[in-house]
């Protein structure tokens, strides 16, 4: 076990030590009345069963009362459990007379047989009963560590099969969590160059870029790190990019984000929106001659939250092959939303009118 | 007074600040040319091309309508008259796939952002080329160099069809692949000219192409793919284009400068 795993482990046991004893009581009961089954059997005294029946438990409740009681409380801790192993052993051992007498003592006032007297014991047939009781109690000892011993290994297995899906599942969102920040090289160029070129022409304008350019670089790095965040700061990002794209391909895109004040504070997952603008600009608006509009908004309905993204673009392609880019952006957010929400969010793509996307993002609206 | 006109440049680059930075630096690096025009696009690049009929044509890569390889393949198709075609300096961002291309074409290509330096070196270039000493018409020839090693390779072995699915009306008509004549595109459908009559398949030639035998089915332009078995000539007029004629149809089909190759006497 890696020492990650014993620290998640929770501290002692996993029931509590009460609940383990009924268990172990239950199973005392049932073995102590196959017992007295058994030596009915064996000496033929069928009549005396539920005499027997009575000795046998009350034997077995009390052996089981000494020695689960000193196991449960004095040996609970795995560190002393070595250590106390002998000693353990040698009360196993003296447990039985104790707990042979006493069960009489006890079976015989229920049943309302005489009580025999201390002086008398063990007589020449109690010998054979206290060594059989012994055998029992050992055999009864055994079972039941060993059956804790099962319950510990199937847990230790079941945790660390539940660490492992965590883990695992942690390593998906993390691997298309970046997948969806990735910053397209070809994107990242152009902008540069037209930085470099606006300098010298523009340089106010080329400073409003380089804002945007900052803040578009911030949000995505920020994204390979964070899980979540908020709507308001998704906004900022899709702004600062749109923003920066509006430079860039001057008068053929305008755009315009609507985010009512009462969802900004909204948490979603980091960079679920930003692929959507940019299919949006990458295959609705940059191909079109003409340009067009990208709008981003945000409502809220009955708990959950939807956030549409439509552009004035080409629209879907007819066939069902996607072009290079689409389709990964689309099937990353849709197995991101899988993995993390089930079946409780949904992307919809839907051709626009007259023409264009409309990109519907769905999930539960969760405010901080 | 000048002996000679200027040379003039025509620059297709969709971005307008890109393209005024471009224009920007040739002004620095080579003040005589003279910018004769940006054009915002892919379409819009051919036609002004064809209009102002410049000497060097500057063409994004990326650029809404067409791409600037598929503007040039059209450029080249629809060049005509005495003026040699333009030498054609590609123009990137980034793209790892063009970017390799262009390292092997021996041709030049410019990286954006385009800095001083670089761009004065394709300058001297261009002046080498264009310069009265230079062999006439070398643009063309060049530009077709340089775009078959741009255009993409034979896509690999795409399971090869057989029959040709074609609805007409309420019937599908199975045309077997080598009972066609040609592919001709024409707008979303491909013509498919079978000697058992013509049908229309809802199928870009792109889409097309890989599916057939690279023995049997050329490319032969933008718009076409023949059957070689089906061609019985090719004759080229006195402005040097090329022209098929075919087995048992009476249509003429145009070659483009960049697949002539495929049509030259052994």
């Amino acid at each position: 076990m890696t020492p990650l795993a014993r620290l998640l482990q929770p501290a002692g046991s996993c029931r509590p030590r009460l609940r383990r004893f009924a268990d172990d009581l239950g199973l005392t009961i049932i073995v102590c009345a196959w017992f007295a089954v058994l030596i009915t059997l064996v000496n033929g005294k069928t009549y005396q069963l539920y005499d027997q029946m009575v000795y046998s438990i009350a034997i077995g409740v009390i052996a089981l009362a000494i020695l689960d009681g000193v196991r449960l409380t004095v040996l609970n801790d795995p560190a002393r459990r070595r250590r106390w192993l002998l000693p353990f052993a040698v009360l196993l051992v003296a447990t039985a007379p104790f707990a042979h007498f006493c069960g009489i003592v006890i079976g015989s006032l229920i049943l309302g047989n005489p009580i025999p007297d201390l002086s008398s014991y063990p007589s020449r047939g109690d010998k054979g009963m206290i060594l059989f009781a012994l055998l029992a109690i050992a055999l009864m000892a055994l079972m039941i560590l060993n059956r804790e011993r099962v319950e510990r290994i199937k847990l230790e297995r079941g945790e660390a099969r539940a660490r492992a899906e965590t883990i695992e599942r942690q390593a998906l969102q993390a691997q298309l969590r970046l997948l969806q920040a990735q910053i397209e090289p070809h994107m990242l160029f152009n902008t540069l160059a037209n930085l470099q070129g606006l300098i010298a022409i523009d340089p106010q304008q080329a400073s409003r870029m380089l804002d945007h350019l900052i803040q578009y670089l911030r949000a995505t790095l920020s994204a390979t790190r964070a899980e979540t965040t908020t709507l308001a700061q998704e906004f900022e990002a899709a702004e600062a990019y749109l923003g920066l794209m509006a430079i860039r391909m001057g008068a053929r895109l305008s755009y315009r984000c609507t985010l009512p004040p009462d969802l900004r504070g909204a948490r979603l997952p980091a960079m679920l929106l930003q692929p959507l603008v940019e299919n949006a600009i990458i295959h609705g608006l940059e191909p079109k001659i003409d340009g067009g509009t990208v709008t981003v908004e945000a409502s809220a309905r009955a708990g959950l939250l939807d956030i549409c993204v439509s552009d004035t673009g080409l629209g879907l392609p007819e066939t069902p092959a996607p072009a290079k880019g689409s389709g990964v952006g689309v099937t990353t957010t849709r197995e991101r939303l899988h993995v993390l929400y089930g079946a409780r969010a949904a992307l919809t793509l839907l051709p626009a009118q007259p023409h264009g996307v409309l990109a519907r993002l769905t999930l539960p609206l969760e405010t901080a | 007074m000048n002996p000679t006109p200027p040379i003039r440049a025509l620059i297709a680059e969709d971005e307008p600040i890109l393209a005024a930075t471009l224009a920007a630096t040739l002004r620095r690096v080579w003040p005589d040319l003279e910018i004769a025009g940006t054009a915002p696009n892919g379409v819009a690049a051919v036609q002004q091309a064809l209009d102002l009929r410049p000497d060097i044509l500057f063409l994004d890569i990326k650029m809404p309508g067409q791409t600037g390889l598929e503007a040039a393949q059209e450029l080249a198709e629809r060049w005509d008259g005495p003026r040699p075609f333009p030498q054609v300096v590609f123009v990137t961002a980034y793209d790892d796939y063009a970017v390799q291309a262009f390292e092997q074409a021996a041709v030049d290509y410019v990286m954006k952002p385009v800095g001083d330096a670089r761009l004065a070196r394709t300058v001297e270039r261009l002046q080498a080329r264009l310069a009265p000493a230079a062999a006439p018409d070398g643009g063309l020839a060049q530009l077709v160099e340089q775009m078959r090693a741009l255009l993409p390779p034979a896509a690999p072995a795409a399971e090869r069809l057989t029959v040709i699915r074609a609805a007409v009306g309420n019937t599908v008509r199975m045309i077997p692949v080598e009972d066609v004549a040609y592919f001709q595109a024409l707008d979303k459908y491909v013509n498919v000219a079978a000697g058992s009559g013509d049908a229309l398949i809802r199928l870009s030639l792109k889409d097309l192409l890989p599916q057939l035998d690279p023995d049997q089915f050329r490319q032969i332009s933008r718009g076409a793919i023949v059957n070689l078995r089906c061609v019985t000539s090719a004759t080229r007029d006195e402005a040097g284009k090329l022209t098929l004629h075919l087995r048992d149809r009476p249509d003429l089909l145009r070659v483009s400068p960049l697949f002539a190759h495929l049509f030259r006497q052994m």
